[in-house]
Order: structure tokens, then sequence, then C-alpha cells
């Protein structure tokens, strides 16, 4: 039994009279990678954003290795491991992609020489060595989706929330990011990905939960989701009679 | 960003401050001390208004009222508590430093103008407290006794002005801390992901910026010995370190530095020579200001840097298709 990591328990979040999530519940082990997928408006950025502190849950708790860590600000949890990537990218356009990376290592690596040191190693790992010096304003959308992995990984994270890093790629780049989320995978992270595109979901979750409305519909394989009458029904819509 | 201190800078600074040095040596007049004094004084507010508003990237239109505290303080010790002058200036900076770090807990959380306005009202009440309160001497103000040095004034300032320069550039050009205030002014919230505190870095960003402030103002009421509301807490000073800092470049030591020199020389012979149309001054201070967010919006120091930069870039380029 591998030990959670994890653990999401009956977490609500509501905005006035809008339930964005309810009463969500599901855990991720070491080591796991997990999917959340749903329609538009399904309230995965909420939950991301629940879970790394962006929110606090409304009811409900968000358990990190053991520790209640609810209502925690982002900064506290991205120091206990906690990294994350934003849909909407934010790169700190100003600054040079190196500079943004150094920032990211700042955390762990408190000393400017050091952190330099190990922002030259995560950008190799990731593949954005040769772009060090350009700004990050300047990038193009494949290249700041790959600093926000970047810089998410700089914080040397033991959970790293991806939103929609794929999305918005053309084939080639997609493919090269699965290949990093491989690779990251491979250095015994636990991944939590919010992706609309199905085959790289399907690729590459262990398990899969799925939202609609705001609540959990779904958990499990994804060979077994795929077929779930409920999510069918989700994306698809009902049959008509 | 992204170099550390050079060689050729080291040596740069260090052959400016000892020509500084020497200037009293050279230039006997004391109206021209003055004038180098009241220069070395703006380039100090200039580059501390920079450390909150272009390295953080939060204007400040309060920074005078931390000049003003310093300036008030000084001359209370003095004249109201009978202390020598030099032992105030640790407590003028310590109070200015204190101010923003009460102040900056509701006033950094607001963006953009709502800052700048909630700092402006806030010198605007500093002011008017100078005005009601009877230990300041209400409108009257307050003469400090005269010390006709202009040599001890100008060292003094060269020793405060260059440790501040720095410090900053220490911190801001060489430490982990100017990355930190980066990433604030580049995308709040994108930091806080990354493991960094904002409020904890706008507040020390904040105390670092007013500090300098506070000890030039306790200098700057000693030096001239007579302050009243007006003259240390009024919107002038504030709004020459920002057009100071525009004009000169954002965001960076040199160039405050540089927008100081210029405008201070500016005004001092426009004040000599064109006294008549004083009046004309702040509305040639908005013209600077408009005409160099149209054309310089870098400044003139990241006009130029970044001149040299696509110099620099041509030639690596000239190689590598070699």
């Amino acid at each position: 039994m591998a030990e959670t990591i994890l653990k999401v328990d009956a977490v609500t979040k509501t905005f006035g009279g809008l339930h964005a999530v309810e009463n969500v519940s599901f855990n991720i082990d070491i080591g796991e990678i997990v999917g959340l997928i749903g329609p538009n408006g399904a309230g995965k950025t909420t939950l991301f954003n629940v879970i790394s502190g962006y929110y606090a849950p409304s009811t409900g708790n968000v358990y990190f290795m053991g520790e209640d860590v609810s209502g925690q600000p982002p900064y506290k949890l991205a120091i206990k491991g906690i990294g994350r990537t934003f849909q909407v990218v934010k790169p700190f356009p100003g600054l040079s992609v190196l500079d943004n990376v150094v920032i990211a290592s700042l955390s762990r690596h408190p000393r400017r020489r050091d952190a330099e040191a190990h922002a030259w190693e995560v950008m190799k790992f990731t593949g954005l060595a040769d772009r060090a010096q350009i700004l990050a304003g300047s990038l193009t959308l494949a290249g700041r989706k790959r600093l926000e992995i970047t810089k998410a990984m700089a914080l040397e994270p033991s959970l790293i929330l991806l939103d929609e890093v794929v999305a918005g790629l053309n084939p080639t780049e997609a493919d090269q990011t699965i290949e990093l989320i491989n690779k990251i995978r491979e250095q015994g992270k636990t991944i939590l990905i919010v992706e609309h595109i199905m085959h790289v979901i399907m690729n590459l979750s262990d398990r899969v939960v799925v939202l609609n409305f705001g609540s959990k519909i779904a958990e499990g394989k994804p060979e077994d989701v795929a077929h779930d009458p409920a999510v069918m029904k989700a994306y698809l819509g009902e049959e008509e009679q | 960003m992204g170099t550390y201190i050079k060689g050729s800078n080291i040596k740069l600074f260090a052959l400016i401050f000892v020509a500084l040095l020497l200037l009293p040596l050279i230039f006997r007049n004391p109206f021209f001390l003055r004038i180098a004094t009241e220069a070395l004084m703006w380039i100090g507010l200039a580059i501390s208004w920079d450390v909150i508003g272009g390295y953080t990237g939060r204007v400040n239109f309060g920074h005078g009222a931390f000049f003003g505290i310093g300036a008030y303080i000084t001359a209370i010790l003095m004249m109201n508590w009978g202390w020598a002058f030099l032992p105030t200036l640790p407590v003028a900076g310590f109070g200015a430093g204190l101010v923003a770090f009460i102040i900056g807990f509701p006033t950094l959380r607001l963006m953009g103008a709502y800052f700048a306005i909630a700092m402006w009202s806030l010198a605007l009440a500093f002011q008017q407290l100078a005005l009601l309160m009877n230990i300041t001497g209400g409108p009257d103000g307050m003469r400090l006794p005269t010390f006709l040095n202009p040599e001890f004034f100008f060292y003094l300032m060269l020793v405060m002005v260059t440790g501040t320069f720095v410090l900053l550039w220490y911190l801001m050009e060489c430490a982990s801390f100017g990355f930190k205030v980066r990433s604030i002014r580049e995308d709040e919230s994108g930091a806080m992901a990354l493991g960094l505190n904002p409020t904890r870095i706008k507040i020390q960003a904040f105390v670092l910026s007013a500090v300098p402030a506070g000890l030039i103002g306790g200098i700057y009421a000693y030096w001239v010995s007579y302050i009243d509301p007006p003259s240390v807490f009024g919107d002038i000073i504030t709004d020459q370190a920002i057009v100071m800092t525009i004009l000169g470049g954002m965001g960076t030591l040199i160039g405050p530095a540089i927008g100081a020199v210029i405008l201070f020389a500016f005004k001092t012979v426009f004040w000599a020579y064109l006294s008549d149309y004083q009046v004309l001054y702040l509305i040639i201070l908005g013209v600077v200001i408009a005409l160099t967010v149209f054309f310089l919006p870098n400044g003139v120091w990241g006009t130029i840097n970044s001149y040299l930069d696509h110099r620099k870039s041509k030639k690596n380029y000239s190689l590598i298709s070699l």
C-alpha cells in the first residue's frame, strides 16, 4: 500500500451562491500521476487553487503529507512542497528566463550563487537552457508553458500541479511536453494534472478523477472512466430516446 | 540584472567617489558646495524612492513624508530635548522606517494608482499634523541652531548617499533580495506559488526605501536650519524624486542618480536665471514626465543600456556567423 501524499477531504468552495467545487474527496499516493478532467466550468482550476492555497476551502480539508494545510497561504504550501503551474501563464515578463528560474530556486537555495547554479540545472532538465537570456515575456506560448513547468520544478516540490500545460501547443510541442512530464515522474515526483486533451490524460495518468458542475462523478483507471456512463453523459450529453 | 558587480563598475564608482571627496578642495565657493550637497541629497532621495517605485513597482507619491519625518525628528530632538545633532540621525532613520513598517501593512495591499493616492494623502496628513501640533511649532516651523560649515554638510551628505547607494547596490543588484522584489513587481500571485511571501518582501522594501529618506531629512533640517511643514512635507519633494527617477530610468540605481543630476542642474539654472518664471517650473516637470514616458520609456540610463546591449548582441551574432 503506497503512502498518501495528498488527501482532499470533502472540499467545498462556494463563491456567493455558486458552488464551484462541492464535496469533492480523493487521495493521491506518492509517485502517482492523477488526471483531473471535466467539461469547461467543472471546477478543476478552482480545486487546484484550493489545493495550492490560493483559495481557502469553504468547508472540508486538504491534507498534505498527513498535515492539515487547509487555508494556508500559497507561499507556505510552496515551501512545504506543493509546486504548481498556472493555466493562464504567469511568467515575470520583464525578467530573463534565467532570472525567472533563479527566483523560483530561492526558497530552497537562498544564496544567489547557489540559486543560479540550481536554475541552470533545472533549465537543462526541462530544455530551456538555450533560451536562458531571453526576456520571459518574449517567449512563445510553448516556451512560456515550459517556463511554468521549469519554475514549478525549481521549487523542488514533492507534489506538482500541472494546469493545462499541453493545451494550445502544436503536436510536436505537445509530445515534447508529454515526454517532459514522464521525465518528471521518473524523478519520483507525484503529479496532479488538469488537461482537456483526452489522449494526454489517458496516456499519462495512472488514475483519473472526473468533475462535473463542481462534483466528482467518477474516479478510476483511465480506460474504465472513459466508459463510465456518467462521464459519457457529462461530455456527450444524453442520448435522445 | 543577471550580472555580478563587474570590476570596471567598482573602479568607476570608486573614481566618482574620490572625485567627489576632492570637490571641496578644488571649488572653495560655498554657493557651489551648497549646490553639490543638494544634488547629492536628490540622488539619495531618488534612489531610495526607486527601491519601492522602480524595483518593487509600487509608485509612492508620499515619499516626502519620510523625508519630513526625519527632518522633524532631528529638529524636535535638538530643540526640545537638547540633543546633539549626530545622535538624532539614527532616530530620524528609525522613525521613518517605523512609520513605513506600520503604514505599509494597509497601504501596500493596494495596487497601482490606489497605492499612489493612499500614500499621497498620508503625506498630506503628516503635513497637516505638523501644522497643528505644538511640538513641531505649527505653521511657524522650527529654527535649528545654525552651523555654518558647508564642507561638513557636503561630506556628511556624501557619506550618507554613498553608503545608501552601496547598500542598495548590494541588495538590489547582487543579493537575492533584488530578485525577490522584482518578482513582486512582475507578478505577485506568481511569486507566491514560488514560496515568496509578498507582504513581507514589500514591507522590507518599503522600510529600506524610507530609512534613507528619513536620514537625509534629518541632515537637511540641520543644514538649512529652518524647516516648516510645506518645505519638508510638500508635494514637491516627492514629485521631484519621481521625475528624476523616471527621467533617469526606473528599476536601476544609476538611472535615478543621472536623472537627479540632470534635473537638479536644470532647476538650479532655471531658478537662478529665470526666477520670474518660477510658476512654470511645475509645468516643466509635467512636460518632462510626459516626454520621457513617450520617447524614453526606460529613461536615459535604460535607453543607453539597451543601446549597449544591442551592440553587444550584434557582435555576438557576427561571431556566430563566422
